[in-house]
């Protein structure tokens, strides 16, 4: 079995984003840039199934500017077999929609026939999830989304989601798509041997129009801003100044 | 020379005089230090709102001869926030003065008053894009103005020196209560004695600081962290060798850590994620930071791989995101709670030439071990600048309570120790009131007659800070 892992490089989630002056976005210059941390639950996940002896390959797959080389990198290290890098941006402000991730994805699932594709559940920069859901719905796969348990044996998956209401659990035939949640695994550190083993594993490098896949954005961002700062707290005296605050200044209770 | 104590009528003409909202009984946390040693005394709690008002105190107290306690963050661990014995003292805190009065880029400086939080300020010098470098494990509480009377070190030293290296200039007030206005934003002036120098360091003892201008540094646009378990200590210490021929001073901590330390944060339930499939006696933390294309992850990989083959490391992650990072440095900087929940016999705070480290630890063990074979050492710190916290624990299940009588005999021994290896027994946490004789002891004569000397003509008095230091 093969699992194909979409990985994205982002702005790191431990990092302050800040709006870019004029409005058009997050500014991205001299950012500190990581995998996204769902897709690097993705991999971790691949790689435990590859040790359960449950997958013989995985590939991971990026698309976006050449530096993502870097993030693809980085899943070699934990354990990724290869790595296909698809080029179809130059400039790192320049974030590709769902709609074009999924369709390139379609073409390399069209190439490379994984029986699984592991994916993050979302990205923290833009936060669509959708990818996943359009992927599946480009291949006709079933799709099990939100995985905080993943279990993989005689040609299904049996996933169970994180949903409002608690925990659900479904089966899907393979090959399908499942996107992950935060709470499925705690992913490894690359340690040294590997990371110089990854500097050696294959990594294939395409382009968008290689594809012929249209990637223009089909949506329009108007305006970016920061979320509105926390005003000061106040100190309140006693238990009595606090519901008179919070009844008459709050209007909460 | 005797000091009077802060009398409840000495504090009614203090409340009088400053005015309302400034003078308070003193809270219980003010008079506990953070390993619960000490227990201090105090006749008043004075929360100054202004450098007018911390004059108007001093001046009061200094006519009163009455002592006053300068208070930071009251984090330090040699009880020179605390006075046990003797007339009450004032307890002057300076958290009300927590103002950034200016963070300039293009001269790379910030002026903080001294009860800003270090955290705080590193924030503010990061908003500008600049980095203030000062580092240790108690920047979320901890003040500048404590951290430059104490000469904090920290993890960053390596690469940016002390507190001392980190300040151009102080406002303070002197024992008479004259104010002394020295916020210079020069980086040369050789204009007589540097007054700002006997201030920092001085522990509260020659007078108070109110505010320091602060040097800052270019943000490091890549900061690459590596955790590798190690052979021994040499071999760290060769390591970081190895790693600044290649990568010069981008490397800015070099971190080495016991095992026992580990060890004890597993014990008492302290969180942390070891990083490697096998745990080493010897761990190091590595980290570098450079400017824009320094390419550094790749280097750090290299020279890491370069070691690994030299032996010098036995096996290695690098952070892959600052959430990794962050984990990292956890673990290094959890160490010291999992040591306060042990409870340790003895600590210590030396430093030794950085060459002189691995034989250091070499020689004390069998010492240890000769006083009693059942006590636990757990030697960590800053390799990269020869200081080690050498601190001493009970074994498993035991109390350090029940080694109150060889606590002295260790510390005796190892501070033996580091006279010989040409050392300090007090490398970066001060002097304070816990290791006056430690001075009086290992000391060099001539210095501390100049210290006295210097003590009488600023605080004739000795109202600053009474007990600590000389």
């Amino acid at each position: 079995m093969k699992a194909l892992v979409p990985v994205k490089r982002v702005i790191d989630y431990n990092v302050k984003a800040r709006v870019k002056a004029d409005g058009s976005g997050v500014d991205l210059a001299n950012i500190k840039m990581s995998m996204n941390p769902f897709d690097e639950i993705a991999v971790e996940e691949a790689i435990r199934l590859k040790e359960a002896g449950k997958i013989e390959e995985i590939v991971a797959v990026s698309i976006g500017v050449k530096q993502a080389q870097e993030t693809l990198r980085t899943a070699l290290a934990m354990g990724a077999d290869r790595a296909i890098l698809i080029v179809a941006a130059d400039d790192v402000h320049q974030d590709l929609e769902p709609l074009a991730v999924a369709k390139l994805l379609k073409a390399v699932v069209d190439s490379e026939a994984p029986d699984i594709v592991i994916a993050g559940k979302q990205a923290i920069d833009n936060d669509m999830n959708a990818t996943g859901q359009m992927l599946a719905a480009l291949l006709g796969w079933p799709q099990a989304t939100y995985a905080s348990e993943l279990l993989v044996e005689d040609g299904s998956a049996t996933v169970t989601r994180e949903v409002d209401g608690g925990l659900q659990t479904i089966s899907v035939q393979l090959p399908a798509i499942v996107t992950v949640d935060l709470r499925l695994n705690e992913p490894r550190y690359a340690s040294l041997p590997n990371i110089m083993k990854a500097k050696k594993k294959p990594l294939e490098e395409k382009t968008a129009a290689d594809f012929g896949v249209d990637i223009s954005p089909r949506l329009e961002i108007v305006t970016t801003t920061e979320p509105p700062t926390r005003s000061a707290g106040v100190r309140v005296g006693s238990v009595n100044d606090l519901v008179e605050k919070l009844k008459n200044e709050a209007g909460v209770v | 020379m005797s000091l009077n104590a802060a009398t409840p009528e000495f504090v009614r003409t203090l409340t009088n005089q400053i005015g309302e909202g400034v003078i308070s009984p003193p809270t219980p946390a003010y008079l506990e230090e953070p390993r619960h040693r000490y227990t201090g005394i105090g006749g008043c709690l004075a929360r100054p709102r202004n450098t007018g008002e911390v004059a108007a105190i001093v001046r009061l107290c200094n006519d009163n001869k009455v002592g006053i306690v300068p208070y930071g963050g009251g984090t330090g661990l040699v009880s020179g926030q605390i006075m046990e014995h003797g007339p009450a003292p004032v307890i002057l805190s300076l958290e009300r003065m927590d103002a950034i009065r200016d963070v300039d880029a293009a001269d790379n400086i910030l002026i903080a008053e001294a009860g800003a939080i270090l955290a705080n300020i590193q924030l503010a010098a990061a908003d500008a894009n600049r980095l203030f470098p000062l580092s240790l494990a108690s920047e979320g509480s901890c003040r500048i103005g404590g951290n430059l009377s104490t000469n904090a070190g920290g993890v960053n030293v390596l690469r940016y020196g002390n507190a001392r290296d980190l300040c151009l200039g102080v406002e303070a007030v002197l024992p008479d209560g004259s104010i002394l206005s020295g916020l210079e934003r020069l980086r040369k002036n050789n204009t007589g004695y540097d007054l700002r120098h006997l201030l920092i360091g001085a522990e509260g003892t020659l007078g108070i600081i109110t505010a320091a201008a602060l040097k800052l540094s270019p943000r490091p646009v890549e900061v690459e962290t590596a955790f590798a378990t190690v052979p021994n200590p040499q071999a760290a210490l060769d390591l970081l060798n190895h790693l600044r021929d290649d990568l010069g001073d981008l490397i800015s901590a070099f971190e080495l850590i016991d095992l026992n330390g580990i060890l004890f944060m597993e014990e008492t339930g302290v969180d942390h994620t070891y990083p490697l499939a096998e745990k080493s006696k010897w761990q190091v933390l590595v980290e570098c930071g450079g400017g824009v294309d320094a390419r550094l992850k790749a280097r750090l990989e290299h020279a890491l791989h370069a070691a690994a083959e030299r032996e010098l490391i036995l096996d290695a992650v690098i952070a892959q995101s600052e959430g990794q990072r962050k984990s990292l440095w956890q673990i290094r900087e959890h160490i010291p709670i999992g040591n306060r929940k042990i409870g340790s016999v003895v600590s210590h705070d030396i430093s030794v030439p950085v060459s002189r480290v691995p034989a250091f630890i070499e020689a004390a063990r069998p010492l240890i071990e000769a006083i009693d074979p059942d006590l636990r050492i757990n030697s960590f710190g800053h390799l990269g600048d020869g200081n080690l916290h050498y601190n001493i624990f009970p074994p498993m299940g035991r109390n350090r309570g029940d080694y109150d009588n060889a606590a002295k005999e260790v510390k005796k021994t190892i501070h033996d120790l580091v006279a010989q290896f040409g050392g300090s027994f007090s490398a970066e946490h001060g002097v304070g009131r816990a290791k006056v004789g430690d001075l009086q002891t290992y000391g060099d004569p001539t210095k501390l007659a100049a210290m006295r000397a210097i003590k009488a003509a600023l605080d004739p008095n000795g109202i600053m800070n009474p007990g600590a230091v000389v």
